[in-house]
């Protein structure tokens, strides 16, 4: 096996302390015996090999659930066509969903062999429901939400998987114009907040934002749910002080001239994952070509997105009424990163929002500690097992790698928030770590 | 003014629509932008934040574009929304951007499937319940309960049971239709005169006839005031119903208007759905002039 | 056995103010001729009006029952035709409508020319020719009971039954109508059975009449025989010398019977004594006898 090593994203050797639990589950089933039958069918030749592997790899992703026949069938035919063309991706007008909605427009879909159209959903809980009762193949969700999901915590549990993250910040605390001298959290209490859904990075980010500073975010706020179109609504008629929401409407409160940007995500946790691209794991296993052509276009239309020469083509592309219905300045303001911050100022930052597909397993056992911390889960969760199964990250790796982009050397890393350290190892000992919290 | 004559109701309600425009335009007009008094840096930012637009002689002005979005707009926006969805009336410009023709089609067969259905549905059961007096007082209970209920409250349950948000947005114009006729079918052919049903009865007609040629017509005047306020109710429930369910629909485009803060293209729905329940509701009052008799 | 009979009809109705029953009519037996032209007289709330929609079917009598030709009749039918006192006639359709749903109901295997020939028969015989189109709204209230009677007597019934058919109409075309109920009955001779509070009109009409105690537990004290020779019109009647003689005597038994006050003692006599109701027959009793039973 030690060809597959070298080709593979993993090194144990020049890894710490993290493991790499999906090469092992990836060990177990390959060498029991999908790459044993591949190699033998497709014979030893490198190219055969690498064109080998890529099929067992792809079908080793699902190898535990589909039949040992299935398999040997899928091994045997190196390149998948998708089992059906046409597919449904449902979508949230917001940037974070950028890649998911540009992949129509710009052609990434098709690149790919699909039919693909995007379909625009009025709020998260539609969507939720689109995706748990098959009205879509595939659905633009806040990252909380598959491991939610998956839970049954505010649904009917149904497993989903997350092979790729949309967008890496790209959100803001907008406050409304009158709170032009607030400076820290504290001159913050007693505001009524807006976050677009319970189980959102807006309303973990907010919180934790509003705790380091010593308000409750249960006790010295309000926060209600409220769709991200209603915000700017709520916002300039004075209903709220403020939210913590997806753009582009943070930008449009300033288009509005009824809003500032106090604060951008990337504030307070750089490169924090917001919006994903998820499918229901029975659609995975039972249309996997279809699921992996999807991955595919998808992974490749987030790099895309990622470069800082295209932003401009894609805030053009994504405005129109059929996607964002929104005005291409205010796109352009939050893709380029150079925007109003509606308190007289232009200011440049380009990485205000950025894409990139790895879903890491730390910020899912990240998501899930807030979850506990905040009352959302109740009792003890096995955080790895979880955040494997959910967050599909070597996957991710092996399309990107097929695709020519860079890859990961690890699952798992630890991330910075707000200064504090978070290694997603001492998970239990983070969650109890917070001096505010709602967990009684 | 000498007699003989006639004021003319229209030339009033022309002139009433005159007013109305033109207090509408002045109180949403805005001073036509004046550049000075401004530092070149607040005119970049505002130029940069897309409140202005350079004209071709180089000087500034309200972005148009803006114009939709800025607090109520005037009744020229909302014309020159109209111009332009109406040009595209019949395109489809993607899976979410039908033209408004399209939308309409939708949104009447959505009502029309719904209403349809709820008022054969309640014309039946009115007519079993207000034949049976035992049987209309064991029952009448649960509808005063459910009547009152808003059939936007069910649409969860609905979407939870049956799935398909399709489906959903007919059942709730189903709920929001059924009730009202129900009631009223149920009271008008109770309240028919014992008379005609002796007579039905000495002459020994068949159900059938009786049920046509009897109950029907002489409870039609009552079922078809129910039928009225189950439309307009019905009416009502399908917009909000095409919100929340995402179904295309005009309903729908009101939505989505309002996600981009676009007021004009609000205003434009709703003149919409206004004129499709105008021209529904005439083909009613047809439907009424039919049916009614005088005693 | 008479050609109708009503044998010991008994009617309770539940008591409006609180538990138990009231007793509307007790024990009422009639019996009416093939033939014959019966009515019944009492103040209001008698139960003739029951009595009636009993024989016809369209109540239910708590005791006895209804005979008719030799069988028992229960429930509606086209045997007993009813005329309304509010006409019934179905305001939706047009006059010709409204009595050929009475004839194709009775006639089912008629052609349509046959329907139609017949129907407009009638019409012309109430004097409604023209107006076969017009819906009832558009007609007066004698127009409409001539419609009614029109229905009625198309579809040549056993029994006709007339609920107070001229109540709701005006005094002077009331008289008109009563000869043309005349000339309408000599010629198809219905058994008929009539409800009125008029008294001149069941003079002018009947064969017997019957009087009805008041209730509860109303009875028919007498039946009256209207020995006023056939044919009889309005202006001939009053002439004859029993006309005031038998019009008296009801007058007389009503106020007897008068509805807000208690019976008299000599009323509740009667009516506890004898059972059976008493022929009062101006031919056949002496004068004398006459104020005796008085």
């Amino acid at each position: 096996m030690s060809n597959r090593r070298s080709n593979s994203t993993d090194s144990t050797d020049r890894h710490e302390s993290v493991r790499l639990s999906s090469e092992q589950y990836f060990d177990r089933t390959v060498e029991q015996s999908v790459v044993a039958a591949v190699l033998q069918a497709t014979g030893p030749t490198r190219r055969q090999l690498l064109a080998g592997l890529g099929g067992a790899a792809l079908t080793a992703l699902i190898g535990e659930v589909l039949p040992f026949d299935k398999l040997k069938a899928f091994a045997a035919d190196p390149v998948g066509k998708p089992e059906k063309k046409d597919v449904v991706v449902g979508f949230i007008p917001i940037t974070c969903g950028t890649p998911i909605i540009m992949a129509e427009p710009l052609g990434f879909y098709k690149k790919h062999g699909l039919n693909a159209s995007v379909k625009r959903a009025a709020g998260w809980a539609m969507i939720r429901d689109w995706a748990v009762n098959k009205e879509v193949d595939a659905a633009h969700m806040l990252t909380p939400m598959p491991l939610a999901i998956t839970l049954g915590v505010g649904s009917v549990p149904t497993p989903i998987y997350m092979p790729a993250v949309e967008n890496i910040n790209g959100q803001a605390i907008t406050l409304h114009i009158k709170h032009k001298g607030v400076k820290t959290a504290a001159d913050m209490k007693g505001f009524r907040f807006c976050v677009p859904f319970d189980f959102s990075m807006h309303n973990y980010l907010l919180r934790y934002f509003l705790a380091e500073g010593g308000v409750h975010p249960d006790k010295d706020v309000q926060i209600r749910v409220v769709p991200p179109p209603e915000m700017v609504a709520n916002l300039k008629a004075g209903n709220v002080d403020g939210y913590l929401g997806p753009d582009p409407f943070n930008q449009r409160a300033v288009y509005e001239n009824v809003g500032f940007l106090y604060k951008l995500s990337r504030e307070i946790w750089d490169r924090h994952p917001c919006c994903a691209f998820t499918v229901t794991k029975e659609f995975a296993t039972t249309y996997p070509n279809t699921f992996l052509a999807m991955w595919k276009a998808i992974v490749d239309a987030t790099h895309y997105a990622s470069s800082a020469a295209h932003r401009k083509e894609i805030a053009a592309a994504i405005a129109p009424t059929n996607y964002l219905n929104q005005p291409v300045t205010v796109l352009e303001q939050v893709l380029t990163g150079t925007y109003a911050d509606g308190l007289g100022n232009i200011k440049k930052d380009p990485e205000r929002i950025d894409f990139d597909p790895y879903p890491w397993h730390s910020m899912a056992i990240w998501i899930m500690t807030q979850m506990k911390r905040w009352g959302h889960l109740k009792g003890d969760v096995n955080y790895k097992a979880v955040a494997e199964q959910v967050y599909r990250a070597a996957d991710c790796d092996r399309i990107a790698k097929e695709l020519g982009y860079p890859t990961h050397q690890a699952t798992s890393m630890k991330h910075t928030i707000m200064g504090k350290v978070f290694d997603p190892d001492q998970a239990d000992a983070y969650v109890k770590s917070f001096a505010i919290n709602s967990m009684a | 003014m000498p007699s003989g004559t006639k004021s003319n109701p229209w030339l009033i309600s022309g002139f009433l629509l005159a007013v109305f425009l033109l207090g509408w335009h002045f109180f949403t007009m805005r001073p036509t932008f004046d550049s000075r008094g401004m530092t070149e840096e607040q005119l970049q930012m505002m130029e940069f934040n897309g409140d202005i637009v350079r004209t071709n002689d180089g000087g500034y002005t309200w972005n148009p574009e803006k114009e939709k979005v800025k607090g109520v707009p005037g009744p020229l926006a909302v014309l020159e929304k109209a111009r332009a969805e109406l040009g595209e009336a019949f395109e489809k410009k993607g899976t979410n951007d039908h033209g408004i023709a399209y939308l309409v089609a939708y949104t009447v067969s959505r009502f029309a499937a719904g209403f349809f259905a709820a008022s054969i549905v309640a014309i039946m059961l009115g007519i079993l319940l207000g034949l049976n007096k035992v049987l209309f007082r064991a029952v009448n209970p649960y509808i005063q309960i459910l009547k009152p209920i808003s059939p936007l409250a069910w649409m969860p349950l609905l979407l939870y049971t049956v799935k398909d948000p399709k489906w959903t947005a007919v059942l709730v114009v189903f709920m929001a239709a059924l009730w009202p006729t129900l009631a009223t079918t149920a009271f008008g052919v109770n309240s028919l005169r014992k008379d005609y049903l002796h007579v039905a009865a000495i002459l020994q007609l068949s159900w059938m006839k009786r049920l046509f040629k009897v109950i029907l017509p002489g409870a039609a005047p009552t079922i078809v005031n129910g039928l009225r306020i189950s439309f307009g109710s019905a009416l009502v429930a399908v917009v909000p119903a095409e919100m929340l369910l995402g179904e295309l629909g005009v309903g729908y485009l009101s939505w989505i208007e309002w996600n981009n803060l676009d007021i004009a293209g609000v205003i434009f729905a709703i003149l919409v759905v206004g004129f499709v329940g105008v021209i529904l509701d005439s083909g009613f009052n047809k439907l009424a002039g039919l049916v009614t008799y005088q005693e | 056995m008479a050609f109708l009979q009503v044998d010991h009809a008994t009617k309770y109705f539940p008591n409006p103010s609180g538990e138990g029953q009231v007793c509307i009519f007790k024990d009422v037996t009639i019996k009416i001729e093939k033939g014959e032209f019966v009515t019944t007289i009492g103040h209001s709330g008698c139960g003739k009006s029951t009595l009636l929609n009993i024989i016809a079917g369209l109540e239910t009598m708590s005791e006895g029952g209804v005979i008719l030709n030799g069988r028992e009749a229960s429930g509606p039918g086209l045997d007993r035709m009813v005329v309304f006192q509010n006409f019934a006639l179905m305001p939706w359709m047009t006059v010709f409508e409204n009595i050929a749903l009475a004839v194709r109901s009775a006639y089912p295997d008629w052609s349509r020319e046959q329907v139609t020939a017949h129907v407009h028969k009638y019409i012309a015989l109430v004097g409604l020719k023209g107006a076969e189109n017009k819906r009832p709204t558009a007609l007066s209230g004698g127009m409409k009971q001539r419609v009614g009677l029109a229905r009625a007597f198309s579809i040549e019934p056993k029994v006709l039954l007339l609920d107070e058919p001229f109540a709701q109409i005006d005094a002077l075309t009331r008289g008109v109508i009563q000869e043309e109920l005349i000339q309408m009955w000599n010629t198809s001779r219905n058994t008929v059975f009539m409800v009125t509070h008029d008294v001149d009109e069941a003079i002018l009409l009947s064969d017997r009449i019957m009087l009805m105690t008041n209730g509860p537990e109303a009875r028919i004290a007498e039946i009256v025989d209207v020995t006023v020779p056939r044919p009889r019109s309005r202006a001939t009647i009053i002439e004859h010398p029993h006309y005031y003689r038998i019009r008296n005597h009801i007058i007389h038994f009503l106020v007897r019977h008068a509805k807000h006050e208690p019976d008299s003692e000599a009323a509740s006599a009667e009516a506890s004594v004898s059972v059976a109701p008493v022929e009062v027959n101006f031919e056949k009793e002496s004068p004398r006898a006459q104020l005796t039973a008085l």
